[in-house]
């Protein structure tokens, strides 16, 4: 098991941005409407900013004010189905016989984002790109953990997840909707009124779990507003199960 | 400016996604790669894609003169047009 200390958090989902947007969500959570909706990332300039996609915005957006700019932490940069948006595109180019555009191409690679926030942020550590399964984000959290095992005194993590064009609706099915949870695990900065302990621990079992209303990763922010009992998050023959910490 | 240096800042904003100007700012002698307005090598790449779709010609990745063919919208005209010549001939 793993202790992870939630220094801080944001998340983003159309019309869900600010903390008492989440807090509203989080006591009667809702399916918000899919549009074009998206972070305007005015934190950056323009030149800067043009060749990020909305996923890109989406995640920058919710990850960016949990690291400091005079600060150097690793990221940990997770989503199960990545840029699905920029790749159904260049599948179309190849499909039609055309040249691939070289800006699709070199941002659709997994760790586009990481790259990206690498660039603008001015970080020079590691960062991970991880895709897995359902349960991504206790990979990620676990990744965070191990690099705050090997000296980070903290780590930034951001899940993204954008709807995937309709060409996938057959095959995507958890993504409700295009969201993106960011965490500061480890040391806080300023915003320890957000701060949260929780132990995370994996067991495994053979059961067919009943599928959750959410996303883990948001099922996991509607918890740190209610942090009640455990929560048990359950993918194939692993059982994750996120304890509270006093 | 001539009608194609115009068709040519246009597509420079369509392309890379330009915010917040108008073709009529790119103006024929503005340096477009550095400094002036400040594209990189990844916008080099998508230019020239982006040129040889439109104007339907053929540009070489090994041309050495490629730096000074995209210096400016009036050299990657004056480009454009040669190039339309010879592949037309």
């Amino acid at each position: 098991m793993i202790d992870l200390h939630i220094a801080g958090w944001r998340a983003w989902a159309p019309g869900l941005d600010s903390a008492e947007d989440w807090q509203s969500w989080a006591r009667s959570p809702w399916t918000p409407e899919e549009g074009d909706e998206q972070p305007d990332c005015s934190f950056l300039p323009a030149m800067q900013r043009r060749r990020l996609s909305r996923m890109a915005r989406i995640a920058l957006h919710a990850a960016w004010p949990l690291c400091g700019d005079d600060e150097q932490l690793p990221l940990v940069s997770a989503s199960r189905h990545g840029e699905t948006t920029r790749t159904y595109a260049i599948l179309g180019d190849v499909a039609d016989g055309q040249p691939l555009s070289p800006t699709h191409f070199g941002l659709s690679v997994h760790n586009a984002i990481a790259g990206q926030w690498s660039i603008l942020r001015g970080q020079r550590g590691e960062s991970t790109a991880i895709a897995g399964e359902a349960d991504t984000f206790e990979h990620a959290m676990l990744e965070a953990a191990i690099l705050i095992e090997q000296g980070a005194p903290a780590v930034i993590v951001v899940l993204a997840e954008e709807c995937p064009p309709a060409a996938y609706a057959g095959w995507i099915d958890d993504v409700p909707f295009s969201y993106a949870v960011a965490l500061r695990v480890g040391a806080g900065r300023n915003d320890a009124a957000l701060a949260a302990r929780w132990r995370l621990s994996l067991a495994s079992t053979t059961e067919t779990a009943a599928k959750t209303d959410w996303p883990f990763a948001l099922d996991f922010v509607r918890a740190l507003h209610a942090p009640a009992g455990p929560l048990v998050h359950t993918w194939k023959t692993r059982q994750w199960i996120w304890q509270p910490n006093p | 400016m001539n009608d194609l240096q115009k068709d040519i800042a246009q597509l420079i904003i369509d392309t890379l996604s330009l915010e917040d100007i108008e073709a009529s700012e790119i103006t024929p002698a503005l340096p477009l790669f550095g400094e002036g307005l400040g594209l990189d090598s990844i916008d080099a790449l998508e230019l020239a894609l982006a040129l040889q779709k439109r104007y339907d010609i053929q540009i070489a990745s090994d041309s050495r003169d490629a730096r000074q063919h995209f210096a400016n919208v009036e050299s990657l005209a004056a480009f454009v047009e040669a190039q339309r010549t010879a592949c037309a001939s």
